[in-house]
């Protein structure tokens, strides 16, 4: 009876509080879908494919990373990623680690803008989309992480896999405002050779360098290489790549990455000085010095370190290497 | 707990000061983080707060139940960014869990009170 009375209680507190802010401000990326859908992006949409790990206990973390890893290719169990991502105490899972964990596979993780937009894109390119939701009532909240694996616009449902269910169909409205109180937190995790529908050259080249922190060597160049046949004019991921080539001791690698990079950015102190330095360092000094000379014609935040390079290079060319 | 802090502290400034003279002597190929962040007075700086915020990381992740080493495996999978984001505030971000008697009433209400598209 108490329970009833506190059921009809929430209800007409609810039923309130949306009389008085009025549903479009509870909801404003849902109402602003009803003016303008995404250009190019299908009414219907459901990801068949995407596997479904039911939760256990409190981990809906590793449950929707491993439902959007599995998808990205990688074989991985949610009992596997508990020791990477659930945080005993809090009895859940961070964002931050959500985002860390993917790397380690060699997979790109991505926290896509806050829109319902983006959201919706994602998932018709094929992407499906982790969101954090806040399940609770009021100031009582109830983190949680789902994977939207398709929509249906005519219906007015998202589908979820979310939980111990399989195929939650719930509202758009229902989304949003449990989506909302998390400031509409997303990610997508995808494999190397791949770019989320809504990625940005700057906020996608910030998703490799962490990823290339703990990636394998194949799959950090793949996502290197992917990144710059889409943005071929950045200079940042091409000196990235060459790094790694040099770290890995791929020192013919690194310079062709450079030599590439010094085409199209003929000025770049930056590109210049590790080109020559790679030049250097395959003992070709006369060569090296041509090019830390053309460095130094451009004055840069990197001048001194080109200086120092130029010291170096004359000082082997003096040994007679 | 205030002398853990600082023993934590000085051993955090130790390892930093022993790394400033290398990252800047070491071989004339530019780093992707010096390529990545403006000034290099600024980056110096940054490293030695990144390593600050790595420890207290590390220190919060293993009250929170992580052994040592597990801990210092997850924080190395993160950005500096993503490391400062945390620090000092790991209780208070959100950590999702589950929910869903709660989102079977919300569910309703919305669904009931509202609309459905």
């Amino acid at each position: 009876m108490t329970l009833y009375k506190g059921v009809r209680l929430t209800a007409g507190a609810f039923f309130l509080l949306a009389a008085l802010t009025g549903c479009a401000t509870m909801v404003p990326q849902t109402m602003d879908l009803r003016d303008a859908w995404p250009a190019g992006v299908p009414d219907r949409v459901e990801l068949g494919d995407v596997p479904f790990f039911p939760q256990q206990d409190y981990q809906c973390g590793p449950a929707a990373l491993a439902t959007t890893l599995v998808y990205s290719g990688v074989k991985v169990t949610p009992d596997d990623l508990v020791s990477q991502v659930y945080l005993p105490a809090r009895q859940g899972s961070l964002q931050v680690e959500m985002l860390a964990a993917p790397r380690r596979y060699g997979i790109v993780s991505y926290a896509i803008a806050p829109r319902l937009d983006d959201l919706l894109r994602e998932v018709a390119a094929g992407n499906p989309v982790i969101v954090l939701q806040d399940n609770g009532i009021g100031p009582l909240s109830k983190w949680h992480y789902a994977v939207v694996a398709g929509f249906d616009y005519p219906a007015g449902e998202l589908l979820l896999r979310s939980g111990e269910t399989l195929r939650l169909a719930i509202p758009f409205t229902i989304l949003e405002y449990t989506w909302k109180k998390g400031r509409y937190w997303a990610m997508v995790t995808l494999p190397p050779d791949r770019i989320p529908a809504t990625a940005t050259e700057s906020g996608y080249l910030e998703a490799i360098l962490a990823m290339a922190r703990v990636g394998n060597a194949g799959a950090v160049t793949m996502a290197y290489r992917t990144f710059l046949n889409r943005w071929p004019d950045n200079v940042t991921a091409s000196v990235a790549l060459a790094n790694k080539h040099y770290e890995w001791g791929a020192i013919k690698e690194a310079e062709a990455v450079l030599r590439q990079a010094a085409a199209r950015h003929p000025d770049s102190v930056l590109v210049l000085n590790n080109l020559a330095q790679t030049v250097s360092d395959q003992g070709r000094n006369d060569e090296a010095l041509a090019i830390i000379e053309r460095a130094l014609r451009t004055e840069s935040l990197f001048t001194a370190s080109a200086r120092e390079t130029r010291e170096l290079i004359l000082q082997r060319r003096a040994k007679g290497g | 707990m205030k002398i853990s802090i600082r023993n934590v502290l000085c051993r955090v400034l130790v390892v930093a000061m022993m790394m400033l003279p290398f990252q800047t002597g070491q071989a004339s190929m530019i780093g992707t983080d010096q390529a990545t962040s403006a000034a290099s007075t600024q980056a110096d700086r940054n490293t030695v707060i990144n390593l600050l915020s790595r420890a207290e990381t590390a220190r919060e992740l293993q009250s929170l139940g992580l052994d040592p080493k597990t801990a210092a495996d997850r924080l190395a999978a993160m950005t500096d960014d993503e490391v400062r984001s945390l620090a000092g505030k790991i209780n208070a971000v959100p950590a999702g869990a589950d929910g869903l008697v709660l989102l079977i009433l919300v569910v309703f209400f919305i669904w009931y009170f509202a609309f459905r598209r």
